[in-house]
């Protein structure tokens, strides 16, 4: 194996490890209370991994996430597949789209909490909050660069209107849907913890938070680390089931343009 | 024997709203009857709105004014008795060659098995057999428009609507593919209508030659190719007539082509009054 080679398969890691040995490094020459070193952080990790409780709460964000994440594909990809072919309904819903996306999703949390409680509720539906948006962007751009005449041939074909979204414009679209819905993961994991952290009750959040109050940092830089890997290993999942859905993708869609006349 | 038409357009006309409020006339006036089994090329150069016209036959882009009767009956929006060929190919790229070639028989409720036995009939015939489990990215431009004429075939529409079709192909694979479409035009006789600006491609494929003005489009002149079927093009070549008809029709052309800078044709009264009353 070249040296190449082995930087490559051993790139990720080495970088993981490489950071590991910075933080130690600073921690140890920085010695402040609130900034444990790698070693005593990382040493926390099987108390809180083998720990019946604590998984069970990280089984709760993560069941609260996946509830949020669900609705939102229920309810964002139509939408946003509906408006990027209907040019009156982009034009009613583009400026709520605008104003809404730069709103921090869980600022809006005390305001759902007086709604819907403090319950899986409230969390669930701020977590559909954040990760509507993205999908909707992505759902509407994908399905408004999609070719007429893609539509048009099925039309010719004999198909309705309400079967060519599901069945041509859905998959025309894909590739642009599963980009917002990678963007919208991330998303559901940030909201996921910023809803915990306001309302406290279980989840990977409130662990964290606890820790803080408790001034158990080692167990805080604990939790960061798990979540941290729990992204990772969320990305990594999807992009496997992206890349299987999509396969038949090319890289530029509208590669092939052509003079109309 | 005079057979009867199959395509009846009249005072067809499509005009667009552009940017600051005004309407640009795309296409006026159009009168043009196709018989059954007749090969129509429709002639000009880009802009002319000669693509607008099969939309609006293909019922994908409604009129502005006029009517287009197919089979007698008025037409309000897509059919499977007019199959679309378009440049772009316009397959659906999360299914395989088979797959798309199938659609249109499983849109028309046609069973799995038959469906796939007559696509792969169809792929034999345009010999894409063997690439029958691939997907359109992998397939070069002229293998992707035989599986789009061979997608739009399976359906059997009555009419096809082909859009420049074979605009986006390599010289070589042009001609492969104007003799194959010809052989199965030969061979099932259906009702074209071929977008072009190919006068060759046009002369050496068609009944009739439309030749469209430059914007707004009107049927400038009709010209009858009067060549003998089958045709074969080594032997067109050095056809006097075949000769003769591009000569003409590159004048045509030409002629469009120059009266680029002349006046614009008249707009009818009411569209004038209608423009300053918007003002």
């Amino acid at each position: 194996m070249s040296a190449q080679a082995i930087l490559q398969r051993l790139g990720a890691p080495l970088t993981v490890l490489v950071l590991l040995t910075l933080w130690e490094l600073a921690a140890r020459a920085l010695a402040l209370d609130g900034f444990p070193t790698a070693t005593e952080s990382l040493a926390q990790l099987p108390a809180i991994l083998f720990d019946g409780q604590s998984l069970q709460s990280i089984g709760a964000s993560l069941a609260r996430m996946f509830a949020g994440i669900g609705l939102a594909l229920l309810v964002a990809v139509p939408a946003g597949l509906a408006m990027g072919r209907n040019p009156t309904l982009a034009r009613m819903l583009n400026p709520l789209l605008s104003a809404a996306y730069p709103v921090p999703k869980a600022a809006l949390m005390p305001m759902v909490m007086l709604w819907f409680g403090v319950g899986d509720l409230s969390k669930i539906l701020v977590i559909f909050l954040g990760v509507s948006l993205p999908l909707l962007y992505h759902s509407y751009h994908g399905a408004a660069r999609l070719d007429d005449k893609l539509l048009w041939s099925a039309a010719a074909m004999g198909m309705r209107a309400p079967a060519r979204l599901l069945r041509i414009t859905l998959p025309g679209a894909l590739p642009e849907v599963l980009l917002g819905c990678r963007v919208g993961l991330a998303m559901a994991l940030i909201v996921m913890i910023s809803s915990e952290m306001i309302a406290r009750q279980s989840g990977a959040g409130d662990l964290l938070f606890n820790a803080l109050d408790m001034a158990l940092y080692p167990d805080v830089y604990a939790m960061i680390v798990i979540l941290a890997a729990l992204g990772f290993a969320l990305d990594w999942a999807f992009e496997h089931l992206r890349l299987r859905l999509v396969h038949w993708a090319e890289p530029r869609q509208d590669a092939a343009s052509g003079g109309n006349s | 024997m005079e057979k009867r038409a199959m395509i009846e357009i009249q005072r067809l006309g499509k005009s667009f709203r552009i940017a600051g409020g005004k309407r640009h006339v795309a296409l006026e006036g159009i009168d043009l009857n196709i018989r059954e089994g007749e090969f129509v090329s429709i002639l000009g150069p880009s802009g002319c709105g000669k693509s607008t016209l099969l939309y609006m036959l293909g019922g994908f882009v409604p009129p502005s004014s006029g009517s287009i009767q197919v089979q007698g009956r008025p037409v309000t929006g897509p059919g499977p008795d007019r199959g679309p060929v378009f440049q772009e190919f316009a397959l659906f790229p999360w299914k395989t060659v088979l797959g798309n070639v199938m659609y249109g028989l499983r849109q028309q409720g046609v069973g799995k098995r038959e469906a796939r036995e007559r696509a792969m009939a169809l792929l034999h015939k345009v010999n894409l057999a063997s690439y029958a489990d691939f997907y359109p990215k992998e397939l070069s431009g002229g293998m992707r428009q035989r599986v789009a004429i061979a997608r739009t075939l399976a359906y059997d529409p009555a009419t096809l609507l082909m859009d420049e079709p074979f605009g986006a192909l390599d010289a070589h694979t042009r001609t492969v593919l104007q003799n194959e479409l010809l052989q199965i035009w030969e061979r099932d006789r259906k009702t074209v209508m071929f977008v072009t600006h190919g006068v060759d491609e046009a002369v050496f494929l068609s009944d009739r030659v439309v030749v469209m003005t430059r914007s707004p489009g009107r049927i400038r002149t009709v010209v009858d190719i009067d060549l003998p079927r089958p045709r074969v093009r080594a032997e067109l070549l050095v056809d006097r007539r075949y000769q003769e008809y591009v000569v003409e029709l590159e004048r045509l052309i030409e002629d469009v082509h120059h009266e680029r800078d002349a006046e614009p044709a008249p707009a009818p009264v009411a569209k004038t009054t209608l423009k300053v009353a918007t003002r």
